[in-house]
């Protein structure tokens, strides 16, 4: 069925009119126009048309009365396999249907007959493809609100997938798989989190293993502990009766008592050796002296005969140093006396010189006096001069400023004068002969304006004398007139001056005197910057250098410095040939007093070297009785030391006796201290042993072994149960999402193109109970339909809504798509994109759009329809 | 000479893998042993009992055990009980032998020695008590040198017998299998085989006179050894000691066979039930439904026994087009009961994943079931 046109009449805010649209295209209608004009009447009245019967009274029905009541009427025309009808209802007031064929007028099926004709045009559930397909405005979900609805348009789904796809029971497996499923859970559930952990049974026999595990660690360490026990009691049995071996103990009595007397025998033997040693030691002792004694004659007659050699050599050296000193002394006075008549030249020479350069000091000190007094003449006159014109300036009181004080008076004077004179009549005369006037006897010149004042009388010849009484000059500019003057008169008696001229003149004297005084100033501190007091003093001191000059003629000052020059070098010659021989001199002095001391010393050694040796007739006797004593002695140190060696020889080695005594000692030690100690360790372990196999610890590792062997068990197979059951689970839930998918599959194939244009890549998820989109998938991550923004829920739900009309196309049923303002939450950027769609779906779709967003909709292209209203 | 020879008692052996209340009637069982063996003594008018290793499970057991089997022993005193050590209770385990030297009445005599003891007049007894747990040689060598004089030679030996493993534990086998004729012994009396076993002519196996495992099939018995003169035969009688019956039945099923059948045929009788361990390995393969049949089946029998286990694991699982559409004939539930049954059959996977397929199926069939 495709819509051709619409009418309505006496509906809502069209009372006593009648709207018509026309020109509706089988592709993509637009209809839009302003709010308020009437859209959302138009989509209420088709649905009534298609959807509510006659007869009804229902409130959709009730909705499209005006409020001036009435009829209503609505018909639309349809385009069908069997041609084209207009579809017409009138609701409310004689209430009818009508089914009328375009081509012919005539009349096909009325009231209930006209109601059966449509439900054969709508399909069987005729109340479903409207809900399915037809976009209310601002609705942006799938369901409908009210309870009744969602049930037809859940059956018009079903009936529509299962048409297409098959059973979804017989798919789905049913209530028949959820009671299984749920099985599955619950018996998951018994013994596993939702998250697949251990619960329940299961746990707790995990849990039984691990505590029995524990356990029996535990109580195997207990075991070990008493299998140690028992092999550290074998031993130590053993290591008993070891201990207690009566031959054993004998042995090492033994060998005790052996070792203790090797240790007498060799502490005696020791004794013996310490006094041999003491013998050989005291042999020692006379053989040392004895060859002390020797030694020290020997010695005493050797010293002698050296000291009496060394005091001969030590006086013949003395001497002759003595001699070689006398020698020197003579050298040293010749050089001196040499010396002291050099020194004296030399002092002379350079007195000679020292005269000479005084006198020229002294002369030229007396030509510098002669300059200073000079210069203080010339600077006392400048003084003079300067001070008498000083004395000019100051007496003077035509200062500059004086003069300015009066130039500017004398300047006012003569302006109020002006002024004065232009406030009088004047008179001028121009002549054309040679007649001229007379004033007091003076002509009047031409052309020069005569003051007059007063009364003035003018001789005119040929004529007579002419009295002119002219008006006096104002008294004011007399008077400030006057003043000026008085003022001017003042200003010039302060230099006594008579007028301005005698003024500048004295001003002019008193400006020359200043220069000048400035002048001589100028010449006066180049002649004295100090003062003539200090050319004073400077000349003073010059008069006084200059005593003693005298003109007499000079030695030349360089003969005499080289004549010095000469004396100073022999001198300075003299000078070291002295130095060398006094140096020599005393270096012999040095010499001669050090070998008369070491003869002194040679003396005295010999003296004390013949006491030392003794009575020179003795001498002899007395060294060869010394030589027999030291021979007699060393025989019996040699004696000593042989019977000393003999005895160490033979001496046991003492560490060794004492290791041997200490070992047999500690061998009955450690074996009295080993017994105790294994006594005592075998009261522990059998204490131990008693306590661990009194407690029955074998027994019970076995137990424990037993009940750990059936735990496991239990937890083995409950590990294989929820391995079984998640396998279970994991393959019904494939089985019944592949189900699912295949049953949506029509419905998922004309949405996914569909979907592309607005989201690449995305998928819609359907619950089989709705038999609606519950979820979007994109991106990798799915959200729930509610999540979704507005604009996105109303584009999925018109999307849908576009596949099941296809899926209806699909099985023959055209039904014309309706949106009413659908796109009311979508920016622009979607709304483009939904056109698209919209315009995929309208190459073999009749689509009608209500919009009041006329300018946005523009983009949709698509026919455009105009609605008329006419009254009726 | 007539004695008793057991040996294995195990006294104080804890069952630990057994529930509490099973636990406390096997050891009980264990206890009642030397009573048993007493009254067999008295009734075949035996001198004495030979036990003949591993009286006692632990080198250490609890004081208890120890006493209370000596105080049963003083009690039964007209008869002497001789006691050998074992591998388990071996020569070394010093706390235990000098607890039981101090507190053993008369009529027990210890053999810890290898040294001839004259059981009486006519007869000397040769024992090879082990010294450790794996002595790793032949202890009855010495029998062969041994000098007994003109009495009977009765060999008490622990281990196993060379070119039959005889060793409860595995451990090598050193006895001499013809010990017996090279020592000139009128009986060697063996112990560690838990069943009874007939080696030679003169050698025994008594076997463990009650079971503690499910390994030997035999009723746990004793044996009666009467030797009537030198030249006489040893004359053995075994005499039946166990109350606790140990069974381990595999049920094998063919796909075809009738389960119920079956099951019910490897059952022991009703009344030997409640002193029965009963450990049930099924295998071969069977179709889900006859699966679950037969878990209802065994869960209905289990409280009937002292203890029952049921090991379906070997089962495999057959199925065909009726059983799947038993599940349902189409749809999700189908598909992963396909999926499942081709995993669990998809020999590229490893044990354990198809193991897990076919158990994840078994539920499926289950839970379908019910539903």
């Amino acid at each position: 069925m495709k819509l051709l046109a619409l009418h309505l009449t006496n509906v809502r805010k069209f009372t006593g009119k009648r709207a018509s649209i026309t020109g509706i295209g089988s592709g993509i209608t637009v209809v839009s126009e302003a709010n308020e004009f009437g859209k959302s009447t138009f989509f209420d009245a088709i649905h009534a048309l298609f959807f509510e019967k006659y007869s009804s009274s229902a409130k959709p029905v009730k909705s499209l009365q005006p409020y001036a009541g009435g009829a209503v009427e609505v018909a639309a025309d349809v385009q069908t396999d069997q041609g084209a009808f207009r579809v017409e209802k009138r609701f409310l007031s004689r209430k009818s249907a009508k089914i009328t064929r375009l081509s012919d007028g005539a009349t096909v099926a009325q009231d209930d007959e006209a109601e059966r004709w449509i439900s054969a045009l709508l399909g069987t559930a005729n109340d479903g493809p409207a809900g399915l397909l037809w976009v209310r405005q601002g609705l942006v979900g799938l369901e409908p609100d009210s309870a009744k609805e969602k049930t037809q348009l859940k059956e018009t789904r079903r009936d529509l997938l299962s048409s297409v796809a098959g059973e979804i029971d017989a798919m789905t497996g049913g209530r028949r798989m959820d009671r299984v499923m749920r099985r599955v859970a619950d018996n998951l559930s018994e013994i596993t989190t939702r998250t697949g952990r251990k619960a329940g049974a299961w746990k707790a026999a995990s849990d039984e293993v691990v505590a029995l595990e524990t356990e029996l660690a535990s109580v195997t360490t207990q075991v070990q502990t008493l299998e140690k026990a028992l092999n550290d009691r074998k031993q130590s049995e053993a290591s008993l009766k070891r201990l207690d071996n009566a031959d054993a103990k004998a042995r090492r009595d033994e060998a005790f008592t052996a070792a203790k007397a090797a240790m007498e025998e060799a502490r005696a033997h020791v004794g013996a050796v310490t006094g041999a040693r003491q013998k050989r030691d005291l042999a020692e002792l006379k053989a040392t002296s004895a060859q002390s004694e020797l030694d020290a004659i020997l010695k005493a007659i050797d010293t002698l005969q050296a000291a009496e050699k060394q005091a001969k050599t030590s006086s013949a050296a003395a001497d002759d140093a003595m001699l070689e000193a006398h020698s020197l002394k003579a050298a040293l006075e010749a050089v001196q006396i040499l010396h002291k008549r050099e020194t004296e030249a030399v002092s002379e020479t350079r007195k000679q010189l020292d005269v000479v350069r005084r006198q020229i000091v002294a002369r030229k000190s007396q030509e510098e006096a002669a300059q200073l007094k000079r210069q203080i003449t010339k600077a006392e006159t400048v003084l003079g001069e300067r001070d008498a014109a000083r004395a000019i300036t100051k007496a003077s009181g035509a200062t500059p400023d004086w003069l300015r004080r009066a130039e500017a008076a004398q300047g006012e004077v003569s302006k109020l004068n002006a002024v004065v004179e232009a406030q009088a009549t004047t008179l001028s005369m121009t002549y054309d002969g040679a007649a001229r006037v007379t004033r007091n006897g003076a002509i009047v010149p031409a052309g020069q304006p005569l003051a007059l004042d007063g009364e003035t009388f003018l001789d005119l010849p040929g004529i007579g004398r002419m009295t002119i009484h002219a008006q006096a000059a104002g008294e004011e500019g007399k008077t400030r007139l006057a003043t000026g003057e008085s003022a001017l008169k003042d200003i010039l008696s302060h230099a006594g001056a008579a007028s301005l001229q005698e003024a500048r003149r004295l001003a002019t004297t008193r400006v020359e005197a200043e220069t000048k005084a400035d002048l001589a100033q100028a010449v006066l501190d180049t002649l004295a910057p100090n003062g003539i007091a200090a050319l004073r003093t400077a000349k003073a001191d010059a008069d006084l250098a200059a005593t003693g000059a005298h003109n007499e003629e000079l030695p030349a000052i360089a003969d005499l410095e080289a004549h010095l020059m000469q004396a100073e070098e022999t001198e300075e010659g003299t000078q070291r040939r002295l130095n060398g021989t006094d140096a020599e001199y005393a270096s012999s002095r040095e010499t001669t007093v050090k070998l008369q001391a070491a003869a002194d010393t040679a003396e005295h050694t010999l003296e004390r070297a013949n006491a030392d040796a003794g009575p020179e007739d003795t001498r002899a006797h007395r060294r060869a009785e010394r030589l027999r004593i030291q021979a007699q002695e060393q025989g019996a140190l040699a004696k000593t030391e042989a019977d000393l060696q003999a005895m160490i020889a033979a001496a046991p080695d003492p560490d060794t006796v004492a290791a041997e005594l200490k070992r047999a000692e500690d061998t009955v030690t450690a074996a009295r201290q080993e017994r105790v100690q294994v006594g005592e360790r075998l009261a522990a372990l059998s204490s131990e042993i008693r306590t661990l196999a009194g407690n029955g610890i074998e027994e019970h590792r076995d137990e424990l072994e037993g009940q750990l062997e059936a735990a496991g068990a239990t937890e083995a197979r409950f590990a294989r149960q929820a391995a079984a059951l998640t396998r279970l689970q994991a393959a019904l839930d494939t089985e019944r999402d592949a189900a699912r998918d295949t049953y949506f599959g029509p419905v998922q194939e004309e949405l996914k193109p569909l979907l592309s244009i607005l989201h690449r890549d995305a998928v819609l998820s359907f619950d089989s109970e709705s038999l609606l989109p519950t979820g979007l998938m994109r991106d990798q991550a799915e959200e729930t339909l509610e999540d979704l923004s507005g604009g996105t829920k109303e584009q999925i739900a018109i999307l849908t809504r576009l596949a099941f009309a296809r899926l209806f196309a699909r099985q023959g049923r055209h039904m014309p798509i309706i949106l009413d303002d659908a796109l009311v939450y979508s920016d622009d950027d979607r709304i483009i994109k939904m056109f698209t769609a919209l315009t995929r779906v309208a190459q073999d779709q009749q689509i009608l759009v209500f919009s009041c967003r006329q300018l946005a909709f523009q983009d949709l292209g698509g026919a455009r329809p105009t609605v008329e209203i006419a009254e009726v | 000479m007539k004695f008793i020879h057991s040996s294995d008692l195990h006294l104080g052996k804890p069952f630990g893998r057994f529930p509490e209340d099973v636990r406390v009637r096997l050891r009980q069982a264990r206890a009642d042993v030397l009573p048993r063996l007493a009254s067999l003594a008295r009734s075949h008018a035996a001198s004495h009992v030979l036990l003949a290793g591993d009286t006692f499970d632990q080198m250490t057991p609890a004081p208890s055990v120890i006493r209370q089997a000596l105080n049963m022993m003083r009690a039964a005193d007209h008869v002497t009980w001789v006691l050998m050590p074992g591998n388990h209770d071996h020569a070394n385990a010093t706390e235990l032998w000098r607890q039981v030297a101090q507190d053993a009445p008369a009529n027990v005599a210890l053999q810890l020695t290898p040294e001839p003891f004259a059981l009486n007049a006519q007869a000397t007894l040769l024992p090879a008590p082990p010294a450790e747990r794996h002595p790793g040689r032949d202890l009855t060598d010495w029998y062969n040198s041994a000098a007994t004089a003109e009495t009977l030679r009765i060999g008490l030996a622990h281990g196993s017998v060379t070119d039959f493993d005889s060793s409860e534990e595995g451990a090598s086998s050193v006895i001499a299998p013809d010990r017996a004729r090279r020592a000139g012994l009128h009986y060697l009396g063996l112990g560690d085989w838990h069943g009874q076993l007939q080696i030679g002519p003169v050698t025994w196996y008594s076997g463990a006179p009650e079971a503690d495992g499910f390994k030997h099939a035999q009723t746990p018995s004793a044996l009666l050894v009467e030797i009537a003169g030198k030249t006489a035969p040893a004359r053995v009688t075994s005499l039946p000691t166990g109350t606790i019956n140990w069974q381990r039945v595999t049920l094998d099923l063919a796909g075809d066979d009738n389960r119920n059948t079956a099951h019910e045929a490897v059952l022991p009788p009703l009344p030997e039930r409640a002193l029965t361990l009963f450990d049930l390995i099924v295998t071969g393969r069977a179709g889900p439904l006859d699966r679950v049949a037969l878990e209802q089946e065994i869960a209905k029998v289990t409280p009937d026994f002292l203890w029952h286990r049921a090991d379906l694991g070997e089962l495999g699982l057959v199925h065909d087009t009726a059983d799947l559409d038993a599940i349902d004939q189409q749809g999700a539930l189908r598909a992963a009961a396909e999926a499942l049954a081709q995993e669990a059959a998809d020999n590229s996977l490893s044990p354990v994943a198809r193991a897990t397929a076919q158990s994840a199926l078994s539920h499926l069939f289950s839970f379908a079931l019910e539903a």
